[in-house]
């Protein structure tokens, strides 16, 4: 007779993988976005290069998103 | 609790909440505290000693970089607000909290705090902000003084409340848009000292990965993450500056309404309209 076996799965790790894997692609597009935005536009107007600290501010609370992935690690036992 | 479980050797270890390290008469003071106090005294110390010895003539060194620092909040704050009173009013509290969060970020970065120095497995000293306790009470006390001063700026809490709704709170289209923007402002103190908290705590998490994997050579191996943390202690303290002003100002500023109402009474007349005018005819 076959006796099914226990596997014990580690679904902390894998759950912590797709919250890592998941949950850096938002923030990463965002930036990516914030900053061909804002060199499009200097490339329209240069004098919109003063607007570089603003551009920073945002890229700022997007990056809180992919923290708070980062933050999830040391959540999940 | 180690990051690198699954690994075979020992990885890096590294702690993300403060460890208590004392005991006075019961009352349990962390790691995250003891350097906190410290910093607090460095702080408060040098800059008591930079406000008396600034002359209008600009002097060198660390006076002329708190100088620097001042003037660029200083223009920040007063361009946010319209009224120059208010400005005038608010502008000590945010340079304080920008030099307060600076200093803490930077003062985290010295070699011996960290997990350099441990008092059995944990930590001696560890940066003020990179405690979410600590964190949380800035962001808390900035966001209480946001809403009591757009309280009294407003002139009463049903005023204060009358700005989240863009038309008039009657129409159930405004009034839901005014709920959610009331919710928002309530994650506001979260985001806020969320945002500086994971930020040097994940910097120093990242320092601490890097000299682990350099043994002998870990000054080599950490230096370019001390030297972005340094660059992004500077940039989470004037994003929290930036935001608490931001904050305080959209609930202080009434110069749309003004602006509505003045301009309804403007004359125009046929004949000289869309026509270039000399200068200084209105």
């Amino acid at each position: 007779m076959d006796f099914a076996q226990a596997v014990v799965i580690n679904t902390a790790i894998i759950g912590k993988g797709l919250m890592i894997g998941g949950g850096f692609i938002g923030p990463a597009i965002g930036i990516g976005l914030i900053g061909g935005n804002y060199l499009s536009a200097v490339g329209r107007n240069p004098e919109a290069s003063k607007f570089l600290g603003q551009a920073l501010i945002f890229v700022a609370i997007v990056e809180l998103f992919g923290l708070l992935a980062f933050a999830s690690i040391f959540i999940v036992k | 609790m180690s990051v690198f479980s699954l690994l075979a050797v020992s990885g890096p270890v590294v702690h993300i909440a403060p460890a208590g390290v004392l005991t006075i008469h019961g009352v349990v003071i962390t790691n995250s505290m003891l350097y906190g106090w410290m910093s607090i005294v460095v702080i408060s110390v040098a800059l008591i000693w930079v406000a008396r010895i600034i002359t209008i003539k600009p002097q060198g060194g660390f006076v002329q970089f708190v100088e620097a620092g001042v003037e660029f909040i200083t223009n920040l704050v007063h361009g946010a607000f319209d009224d120059k009173e208010v400005a005038y009013r608010y502008t000590p509290y945010f340079v304080t909290i920008f030099f307060f969060i600076l200093f803490n970020n930077w003062l985290g970065l010295l070699p011996f705090v960290g997990e350099g120095i441990q008092s059995n497995n944990y930590p001696l000293l560890r940066p003020f902000t990179a405690d979410l306790n600590a964190t949380l009470s800035i962001g808390l006390v900035t966001m209480a003084m946001v809403y009591g001063a757009s309280i009294k700026e407003s002139g009463g809490f049903a005023k204060y409340l009358r700005h989240f709704f863009v038309g008039s709170p009657k129409n159930p289209l405004y009034f839901i848009i005014g709920l959610l923007e009331m919710f928002t402002d309530l994650t506001r103190v979260i985001s806020l000292s969320l945002r500086l908290f994971l930020n040097v705590a994940i910097g120093e998490i990242v320092i601490g990965v890097f000299s682990y994997l350099g043994h002998v050579i870990a000054p080599l191996t950490a230096l370019p993450f001390t030297l972005i943390e340094l660059f992004i202690g500077a940039l989470q303290a004037y994003i929290f500056t930036v935001l608490a002003t931001m904050y305080l100002a959209i609930a202080v500023n009434h110069t749309n309404e003004h602006q509505r109402e003045e301009h309804l009474t403007d004359v125009v007349d046929p004949e000289t309209m869309g026509q270039l005018q000399p200068a200084g005819a209105k």
